[in-house]
């Protein structure tokens, strides 16, 4: 009875990923990481991670609860320095730099690569205001050039038609799905080079997860994206590549096509197909 | 009723019963659980109503003990009835003693009759010991204070002066009035004028010492003392007489008044000419002072002294009473100047007689009608008109409280007056008053004073002012060290460190404010005087060395910088803090003589003309400052600490730098808590009584100055409620001054929770 859930379940990824086609196998690599260790406190979360994505493609990470990939997430932002006790090793190179150097603007470094959470995170000010924030914290304050680039920023999200009458109403009256698009418009206004979106679509209904995950499509026209998710599905759905982690480990990486019909761990296997996770 | 299944008794008799029945227990433990939540809602809800009935009793009291001053006085008719004894002549003067029950009409023939103020049956009858030679020409009442004197000017240069006598007793446990009559001077006349002139116009003024007379003659004005020396042993006194003739035409004179002090004399000619002249040297009278004070057309009427005798209350021919009083003018010479006027009728003001305890006085005009004013408070109090026919002669009770009227038609009417607070209106509490001996109009609060005789001046607005400048200055301390400690604790300080940081802040909100009074007042205050260098060097000083400090700490090598762990930064800094403070104040000495050539107090003074008060707004604004930072800096610290993490860290991931976070965001999102915060901490410092009253010299001048004093509401209902008499004039406004302190805080606090509300709904969906 279980193994006939599975096989269906397997159809259905199988019919999502011959739908997304063929792609172009040319890729120049946009962040690189070389021997990455983290440790919270003793507990070492991260063990020796090595691996590269592509620019302008859809990475996902996925894994069981607690398998580390939302740290490593946080790593490409270097948003773990906000957490004391976290101690990092290892080389992340984006665009053959290193992040993790000392020298590193950690403000600018953010500006490059934007973040979306797992909650919605508007600020309490008006949808302008919140779009606007990436740009005047940078000191950009025009009034043309802002509306210009919230106006795109917020077509970009494909909010623009939902919100342009209430541009000025408080971001906190807008629908869950409404507040994650806003938070990705505010990401994308500044122009990121990466955007890393966690659980981008967790917290949210089924129709408004569509929304953000066709935005993801579009999205990766111009930007890297790297996304976690603990819904294979939407990893099969909207990645190019996949990156399967355990126990702080990355057991397999490969592009997601690959990954989901022929994956090439035991662990991996045991994992797409609903075994444990 | 009481039917109440208690669950530990319900359960043990289902333990020894069934099995089964166990079933009932849920049902009873239920119906508990039931009750323990009704009581527990009613309880809640009982405490609340209990909070907000409590407040409003509060409420309700201080209006219940203020309504009073807001009661417009009434005049009620007590009796009516026929002049007494109408056969022994016209009333020159009419008196009633203090309880209201017997009353004198001193007639034009010499005769007192004494009667009975309500029903107007004859006490007595009594002659003063009139020459039979002489007949009289005039006659004055010198102040009517004490039983007052009166004076009678004769035919031939002579004059007498009685004192009429109240004297009570208690025979069979009822009081008993027994009016009589006194000659201060001796019964025998006295010569005023050698040459046995007729003497026009007379005014008298019997102090203890020393009587004064004045005189006018058909050619002369004299002036005659005389000076009561009480020999050793000697039974009767014996008097030193002075005479002196003063420089003055007499023709003009129509009006002579003497002040209480016999030494002030004033003539007034019906045309308005006022002459002032200085009499304190009796033997040489010195003419200070002439000037019109009517406009030519108009003619004065009728004069009087306000009680106090510093204020000439002038009545005319055109219904005007003019209030004038002794005005130091710009060249520090004094003058009369009009300060109030009082439109009384359109008619002449016939008569004007003034309240011996208040400043207030009652006028008769030529329309019939009598009004009651008080001068300071600007307002009319009663306008009656008695009958058809005109008064001629009024007096007001000793305590204002009854109103004696002879009309001219022969009728006495005996009247209750009810006026028990004339003193406040919405003018003498708020607004600018133009008080007796002022150079101009002023906010003034000074409620009592030794003499009964005084003005009390009610003006709310110095101790409103005084209030509000006391906030101002502790919160332009507590502001921005709370805030600013808030802000550090909740966002930077490590976890640690704020453990021990936040409680001892907090703690020092414990700290009763006697002690920073205390503190305040006897050590602060002094120190502050004899350091005011060093403590504007403090403001310089500690900031420059905390910014040395950690300009110093970046350049020190990593290592030594690691071992500090991050978030403790803080705690460096005290002892940095302590030493440039130490510094400020050691180096302020040689400095402060350096540039200021002596100190920096003398400095202001000379070259700014800035006043130095040893208790002042600063040292208030400290210790103040001191008692509110706790209230500001614990709410302000709950709120930004409770800023949601994923919005510093969404700000954050925009690649906002951690200030940005802070001002951006964490503070925007947190206003309402520190608006709250501010708030409360201004309401505790409106309110605050113990510190301003220790601290700040409790004296109600309105000056900006943060080197002068105040006095704040608070502080003045602790300062003089203990010495007020209940019910008076003074303990409502009191009592007033409490109410506005209420409404103030309540306005607030109220209003504090409005915004806060609005905010924290349009933030709701955190």
């Amino acid at each position: 009875m279980a193994s006939q859930e599975l096989r269906t379940h397997a159809i259905d990824m199988s019919s999502v990923l011959r739908a997304k086609g063929n792609q172009k196998e040319h890729n120049e690599t946009c962040i690189k990481i070389e021997n990455l260790n983290l440790f919270y406190g003793d507990k070492q979360a991260l063990h020796n991670i090595n691996m590269e994505m592509p620019k302008k493609k859809v990475t996902a990470y996925i894994g069981p609860s607690g398998c580390g990939k939302s740290t490593l997430l946080r790593c490409i932002n270097r948003m773990n320095d906000l957490v004391d006790s976290a101690r990092i090793d290892g080389k992340i190179l984006l665009d053959n730099e290193n992040i993790n150097d000392k020298a590193v603007n950690v403000a600018a470094l953010r500006r490059r690569v934007g973040m979306v959470f797992q909650k919605p995170n508007p600020f309490p000010k008006s949808v302008f205001e919140n779009v606007a924030y990436g740009l005047r914290i940078q000191g950009i304050n025009g009034k043309r050039i802002l509306e210009e680039t919230v106006e795109n920023a917020l077509r970009g999200a494909a909010l623009w038609d939902e919100v342009k009458d209430r541009i000025n109403d408080n971001a906190l009256g807008l629908s869950g799905g409404q507040q994650q698009r806003l938070v990705i418009a505010r990401a994308i206004a500044i122009e990121p080079e990466v955007l890393l979106l966690d659980e981008p679509a967790s917290a949210l209904d089924p129709i408004s997860t569509l929304k953000i995950e066709e935005l993801i499509n579009e999205l990766k026209e111009k930007y890297t994206i790297i996304i976690v998710t603990h819904n294979m599905q939407q990893a099969a759905r909207v990645s190019d590549y996949t990156a399967f982690m355990y126990m702080g480990e990355l057991v397999e990486m490969g592009t997601t096509s690959q990954l989901f019909t022929n994956p090439g761990k035991k662990q991996t296997e045991d994992y797409i197909t609903g075994r444990y996770g | 009723m009481f039917y109440l299944k208690f669950p530990r008794l319900s359960q043990t008799s289902t333990l020894r019963k069934q099995p089964a029945d166990i079933k009932n227990a849920p049902g009873a433990y239920a119906k508990w659980r039931l009750l323990k939540d009704s009581w527990a809602r009613y309880g809640v809800i009982g405490g609340g109503l209990a909070v907000i009935v409590a407040v409003v009793l509060i409420f309700f009291y201080l209006l219940y003990v203020v309504f009073p001053l807001f009661i417009p006085a009434a005049v009620e008719p007590v009796s009516q009835f026929d002049v007494p004894e109408k056969a022994l002549g016209k009333t020159l003067l009419l008196a009633i003693e203090e309880q209201n029950e017997v009353a004198g009409r001193f007639t034009d023939s010499g005769q007192v009759v004494f009667f009975e103020a309500a029903t107007g049956k004859t006490v007595s009858i009594q002659a003063v010991a009139i020459p039979e030679d002489a007949h009289i020409i005039s006659f004055a009442q010198g102040s009517p204070i004490n039983e007052g004197a009166v004076i009678y000017g004769l035919s031939d240069g002579r004059a007498v002066i009685v004192k009429q006598q109240y004297k009570i007793t208690y025979p069979d446990n009822k009081r008993v009035i027994t009016p009589s009559l006194e000659y201060p001077l001796g019964e025998q006349p006295l010569i005023l004028d050698e040459a046995g002139a007729a003497l026009e116009k007379i005014a008298v003024q019997v102090g203890e010492d020393t009587t004064t007379i004045v005189v006018k003659t058909a050619d002369k004005i004299r002036l005659t003392s005389f000076e009561k020396v009480q020999a050793l042993f000697a039974e009767e006194a014996s008097f030193n007489r002075t005479d002196s003739v003063l420089d003055i035409p007499a023709v003009e004179v129509a009006d002579i008044l003497i002040d209480k002090e016999g030494r002030k004399l004033y003539l007034v000619s019906s045309d308005g000419q006022l002459s002032f002249v200085d009499i304190s040297n009796q033997g040489s009278p010195a003419i200070k002072q002439k000037q019109n004070i009517m406009e030519t057309g108009k003619t004065i009427t009728s004069t009087a002294f306000l009680n106090g005798d510093l204020s000439l209350m002038i009545g005319d021919s055109t219904g005007l009473v003019s209030q004038w009083s002794m005005v130091k003018d710009g060249l520090n010479r004094p003058a009369m100047q009009k300060i109030r006027v009082f439109k009384v009728s359109d008619r002449p003001v016939l008569a004007i007689n003034s309240e011996q305890r208040r400043k207030g006085f009652i006028t008769m005009d030529a329309d019939g009608y009598i009004g009651i004013y008080h001068s300071t408070a600007e307002r009319e109090l009663i306008k009656e008109r008695l009958s058809t026919s005109l008064p001629v002669a009024a007096v007001i009770s000793p305590r204002a409280n009854a109103l004696l009227v002879q009309s001219e038609n022969g009728k006495m009417h005996f009247w209750h007056v009810e006026n028990k607070h004339p003193e406040v209106s919405l003018k003498s509490l708020w607004q600018k008053v133009w008080y007796e001996s002022y150079p101009k109009p002023a906010y003034i609060w000074q409620s009592s004073s030794a003499s009964s005789d005084f003005e009390p001046k009610y003006s709310l607005t110095p101790l409103v002012f005084g209030t509000l400048k006391a906030a101002f200055y502790a919160m332009l301390l507590a502001i921005p060290l709370a805030l600013m400690g808030a802000i550090y604790t909740a966002y930077f300080m490590a976890p640690g460190m704020r453990q021990y940081v936040k409680p001892t802040i907090e703690l020092m909100g414990a700290l009763p404010t006697v002690i920073l009074g205390f503190l305040a007042g006897l050590w602060l205050a002094p120190f502050m005087e004899k350091h005011l260098s060093g403590v504007f060097f403090l403001l310089i000083i500690v900031p420059l060395g905390v910014m040395l400090f950690a300009f110093l700490w970046q350049t020190l090598p990593k290592t030594i910088q690691q071992k500090l762990p991050e978030g403790w930064d803080a705690a460096l800094l005290i002892p940095v803090i302590l030493l440039s403070g130490w510094f400020a104040f050691a180096v302020s000495v040689p400095l402060e003589a350096l540039l200021f050539h002596g100190t920096l107090r003398d400095w202001f003074k000379t070259e700014l003309g800035i006043g130095y008060d040893q208790r002042n707004a600063m040292v208030v604004g400290v210790a103040m400052g001191f008692a509110v930072i706790p209230t500001i800096f614990s709410i302000a610290e709950d709120a930004i600490f409770s800023v949601p993490k994923h919005l510093t860290v969404g700000s954050l991931a925009l690649g906002a730098t951690t200030w940005q976070t802070v001002t951006r965001v964490v503070l925007f999102t947190a206003s309402p808590g520190i608006f709250s915060a501010i708030m409360i901490g201004f309401g505790r410092a409106v309110g605050e009584t113990m510190i301003v009253l220790m601290a700040t010299g409790n004296t109600p001048v309105m000056d900006l100055s943060i080197f002068q004093g105040l006095r704040t509401l608070a502080a003045n209902i602790a300062v003089e409620m203990p010495e007020t008499e209940v019910n008076s004039t003074h303990y409502r406004v009191l009592f007033l001054a409490a109410l506005v302190l209420f409404m103030f805080t309540f306005v607030f606090n109220t209003l504090a929770e409005v915004i806060r509300q609005r905010l924290r709904e349009k933030y709701s969906s955190l």
